[in-house]
């Protein structure tokens, strides 16, 4: 339905029983959404509560009293009750007037509760409980007649609450204000009351008010309403009650019908969100069960229902879908749907957004059974965070200030805490709910935060914390989950968590439906072991950096700076020592997998000393002088640097191949090597490369007897080597697309520079639609990568092509690699199951 | 109390510091006299109270318990704070979607129907802050403060609503709050026991 056809002309359709819609030809812009969730509901079958449906024509007619008349003998007819009688059980019947539009609307008209009361009608036998229920629900239906149909002061009937607190005592000074005040007395009829109440809803839907919610929604100025008319049951009979039911657990996201239940009558609209627990409730829940997959299998969506029940057992009276499902519901819900059979796997992996995948991996305590649990309270504002105790907002801002994280650990907080809680990386308060100052203030600024954990003692004069056995000082570490409410003792791990048993399945099938392969970028063991259980195939990109610093630096530093042939030699061997280690852990990670290992890549200055200090003698420091670069990432960087210092590519890869052999020796492994040469943008640099890497390949293989089998490859980065594929593909078994760098070398950006100074605006300006570092150039970048994919092919039609910068964990990306036919992307570790299914979705054309 | 004689501006400025926590930019006349007192911290841009110029405000708003108006603006107190609960937890509506995950302002409906509750206790709170300031007449000044903050949550920026690093609608809301608790003498936590007990229909 358009937004136009919700506002267009619709014949008299007179009144609508409950479930009697459809069947009429009846929709959705004459019946709104409550008629229709009434209409789905009795539709499969199932039981509805009695009411009326007054569509949308009829509406501007109701506000007569003979219609409303009408309306409440046809709804005694067939709902079989009698309005302001009373029932076996003692409770009282009366009736609910509410609204709904077209669509989802916020800005609707509040139930009116409690229509048809007279004083006289009320039984003697009605329970306390039961009367100040009727008397508040009867305030508000009243002094919104008053207000809105009666056109009496608002203020006037707010002094009237103040100056009557008890709500019996009201009732005739507020008939006294309407009748001088309001355009007509309040009235004593019961049809004139409904009449009335409809009046007062259209005019509060015309008010400036609603106006602005519509506004606010994009929905049209006038959107039209639909009432129901329904009976209800003031009592608080145990036998009668009210409730809801969602079809799922919000925290796991599994099929698990939950839901409350209270005795009595429902007062206003909203659901109450404390009661009784659903399986309380006799044969409540079985019956819900049933009820609830039937309706989520039909709307293919988690949902709600709102019931009623009494001596005639259970009658459904409201339907809602979950519209923004979470994302462990979201996921859970789409792989029921699937292995159920309603939808199917390609469906189930189109529905589900990556973004839901990274939210089901953000990170959490790493919990090992260790850890020792100091109390608990209320998961306030999610997200963990490890910091020293500060008492105070003064110790917060200190300990900040000093460099270190402080938990700002408070009996309860008021605006006066606000710099600590500013300054703090997480809140933990003994007081306060969800809803308490530093919950929502730690949520207004991201701090994850745990409130109300009420067996925390704060000792102010002695400046500890304790709770059971555990006494710590202001200054001791603890972590904090504002997730789960948990605070430890101690310096927990944050980690990403495992994906779960129906994300797993999602991944499998995202796995079944794409092309492109999804490696990982990850330079140790460890970061290998978490991309493996992500569920990446091999290796896209090891950097080796990091093995060149710390111990390792004085060796680099001894072969770029060393003025003798012996020196450098012997720091050259101790180097392909080392380098063998490293490589060892990983490949015996990698198993059979491939992996990509990219030679050394960083720029020179990295390894140079940065003061006089760190200096051996003084013809370093004018080596270090001769050495000094105006541009050093665009300056003597990755393949140029090696080729300046022709030992340090053979020292790495020898120490790689070396390792190779003692993981076929030692753990019967044979991973796939590939190795990669950076920064190349003349073809004979990487001709070059090559030449050095055979040698040691040869050497290594007499050595030992075994010949070490690797593809040899090389980035690309530069502009050149985009256009020089071509060339490179008759040496390069392989090529790696570096985007990050080729983003920068195409746009002539220095990154760090226009993220933080130029992006914004370029951004506000339209310029832009997204960084080109999140979100790979489709046009500039990609234009340069479908080109020298183009010639790599011609030239060698079996080239692997890759890419390995950021961009290789971005959805958007993931399309565009997909439709330059590319053959794997690399994606840092954590974002493998976000390549995994972006994958999937640049194959079916879904828009990640 | 006795040993610091404040003029009507800095009492005023000091007043607006303890209830606020704290304030930002260059210290104003004001402000420096204050700090001069040893009652406010001077930190960079920060400004803060000392422990001496939250107890001087305290003493200074703290009604007498004998005094006349105490009965009646208790009175009143009772029926702010269920009101009080209700924008908290509009507030945190406004933060966390019913599920527990961040609400992103993505979602039209759901924002314009919290908007719309904003109302309800919007027009809830006037008739209080009215009886409040007949007995405190310096409350008064929070009714056009919450207005403001309205009418920025209306022009489009939706920090007005419960962002604390601005005079948001909850901000300003805290204040008011804050400088009712000093006045009356009442602990937080005594106040959030009396506020569950309300709304719990316990009666007071």
């Amino acid at each position: 339905m358009t937004p136009a056809s919700w506002t267009s002309p619709i014949d008299d359709v007179g009144l609508v029983p409950f479930g009697k819609g459809f069947a009429r030809g009846l929709d959705q812009r004459s019946l709104c959404t409550r008629g229709v969730q009434l209409e789905t509901l009795a539709g499969l079958g199932l039981p509805v509560g009695a009411g009326l449906t007054i569509p949308v024509p009829n509406v501007p007619g109701f506000t007569s009293a003979d219609r409303a008349k009408a309306a409440m003998n046809l709804l005694e007819s067939i709902s079989g009750r009698q309005i302001s009688s009373t029932t076996e059980t003692g409770g009282l019947i009366l009736l609910r007037l509410s609204a709904s539009a077209p669509v989802d609307a916020a800005g609707l008209p509040p139930d009116l509760v409690c229509l048809g009361l007279k004083r006289s009608v009320i039984p003697d036998g009605l329970g306390e409980g039961a009367l100040t229920s009727l008397a508040t629900s009867w305030w508000k239906t009243a002094t919104f007649i008053a207000e809105y149909a009666l056109e009496v002061p608002s203020d006037e009937l707010g002094a009237l609450d103040f100056d009557y607190p008890d709500p019996v005592a009201r009732v005739e000074p507020f008939k006294e204000l309407c009748a001088a005040r309001g355009i007509a007395p309040f009235p004593e009829k019961r049809s004139q009351q409904v009449a009335l109440g409809a009046r007062a809803m259209i005019a509060r839907w015309s008010s400036p008010r609603a106006a602005r919610a519509r506004k606010k929604q994009n929905l049209p100025a006038d959107l039209p309403l639909a009432l129901h008319l329904e009976t209800i049951v003031v009592t608080e009979h145990d036998d009668e009650g009210y409730g809801f039911a969602v079809s799922r657990d919000m925290d796991s996201g599994a099929f698990a019908p939950n839901g409350m239940f209270h005795h009595g009558f429902r007062m206003v609209g909203e659901r109450m969100v404390d009661g009784h627990p659903l399986d309380e409730l006799p044969g409540g829940v079985e019956m819900l069960t049933g009820v609830l997959a039937e309706l989520e299998g039909r709307l293919r969506s988690a949902v709600t229902v709102d019931f009623e029940y009494g001596p005639e057992g259970l009658a459904l009276v409201g339907l809602e879908q979950l519209r923004r499902p979470n994302a462990r519901v979201a996921t859970s819900l789409a792989v029921d749907l699937a292995i159920r059979g309603i939808t199917d796997e390609s469906a189930a992996v189109g529905s589900t957004n990556p973004v839901h995948v990274v939210e089901l991996l953000h990170p959490q305590p790493k919990l090992t059974g260790d850890e020792v649990p100091l109390v608990t309270g209320l998961g306030a504002s999610p997200g963990a965070a490890v910091g020293r105790i500060a008492l105070d907002s003064e110790t917060a801002v200190e300990l900040t200030e000093a460099g270190d994280k402080a938990i700002l650990v408070m009996s309860e907080t008021t605006p006066g805490d606000l710099p600590g809680m500013m300054a703090a990386t997480g809140i933990l308060t003994v007081n306060g709910g969800s809803a308490s100052h530093a919950a929502v203030v730690a949520r207004g600024m991201g701090r994850p935060a745990i409130c109300g954990a009420g067996d925390l003692r704060i000792d102010r004069d002695a400046r500890t914390i304790s709770a059971g056995e555990h006494v710590l000082a202001e200054g001791d570490l603890i972590s904090i989950d504002g997730s789960s409410g948990v605070a430890y003792v101690g310096e927990l791990r944050i980690e990403r968590p495992v994906p779960s048993p129906s994300l797993t399945t999602l991944l499998g099938w995202a796995d079944d439906a794409r092309r492109l392969g999804v490696r990982a970028n990850a330079d140790n063991a460890a970061d290998a072991s978490v991309a493996f259980d992500n569920g990446a195939e091999g290796i896209g990109l090891c950097r080796t950096e990091h093995m060149f610093l710390g111990d390792r630096l004085p060796f680099v530093r001894a072969v770029i700076l060393s003025h003798d042939v012996d020196t450098e030699e012997k720091a050259l061997a101790e180097l392909a020592v080392a380098q063998r280690e490293d490589f060892r852990e990983l490949l015996r990670e990698v198993g059979d997998r491939p992996v990509t290992v990219r030679l050394l890549d960083a720029p020179m200055h990295e390894f140079l000393p940065s003061s006089a200090d760190e200096l051996e003698d003084e013809k370093q420091g004018r080596m270090l002088e001769h050495l000094h670069e105006e541009n050093p990432m665009l300056g003597v960087r990755g393949v140029r640097l090696a080729l300046m210092h022709e030992g340090l590519y053979p020292a790495q890869v020898e120490g790689l191949f070396n390792a190779w052999v003692d993981v076929v020796h030692e753990d019967d492994v044979r991973p796939q090597l590939e190795v990669m040469v950076p920064l190349v943008s003349i073809p004979e640099e990487l001709v070059m490369s090559l030449r050095l890497i055979r040698r040691v390949n040869q050497q290594v293989a007499s050595r030992t007897g075994m010949v070490v089998p690797f593809k040899i490859g090389t980035m690309v980065e530069t502009p050149r080597a985009a256009m020089m594929a071509g060339k490179l593909a008759q040496w390069a078994e392989f090529l790696s697309f570096g985007t990050n760098d080729l983003t920068q070398l195409t746009y002539g950006f220095s990154r760090d520079d226009v993220e933080r100074r130029m992006l914004g605006t370029y951004l506000e300006k339209g310029l832009m639609t997204a960084s080109p570092f999140a979100e790979l150039d489709g046009d500039g970048v990609a234009g340069l990568m479908e080109y020298a994919a183009a010639r790599a092919r011609e030239v060698r039609p079996d080239i692997k092509l890759g890419i390995c910068g950021e961009h290789g964990g971005d959805p958007a990306s993931i399309a565009i690699c997909e439709r330059l036919g590319l053959d794997y992307v690399s994606a840092s570790s954590t974002r493998i199951p976000v390549a995994r299914l972006a994958a999937a979705h640049a194959v079916t054309g879904t828009d990640s | 109390m006795a040993d610091v004689a404040l003029t009507d501006e800095q009492r005023d400025a000091m007043v607006s510091m303890a209830v606020r926590g704290m304030a930002r930019g260059e210290a104003n006349a004001e402000q420096q006299a204050l700090a001069d007192a040893g009652l406010i911290l001077i930190k960079g841009p920060m400004m803060m109270p000392t422990p001496a110029g939250t107890a001087y405000v305290a003493e200074l708003l703290r009604l007498p318990d004998d005094a006349p108006e105490r009965e009646r603006i208790m009175a009143t107190f009772h029926r702010f704070l269920p009101i009080n609960r209700q924008l908290r937890d509009l507030c945190t509506a406004w933060q966390l979607r019913p599920d527990g995950s961040v609400n992103d302002h993505s979602d039209e409906s759901y924002d314009a129907d919290i908007r719309d509750r904003l109302d309800d206790i919007d027009d809830a709170v006037g008739p209080i802050i009215k009886r409040f300031a007949e007995d405190l007449p310096g409350i008064a000044v929070y009714r056009p403060r919450l207005t403001e903050a309205l009418e920025k949550l209306d022009d489009g920026d939706d920090a007005w609503l419960a962002s604390p690093l601005c005079d948001s609608y909850h901000t300003v809301w805290m204040h008011l709050h804050q400088e009712l608790l000093l006045t009356i003498g009442m602990t937080r936590q005594e106040d959030e026991a009396l506020e569950e007990q309300l709304v719990s229909g316990g009666g007071a």
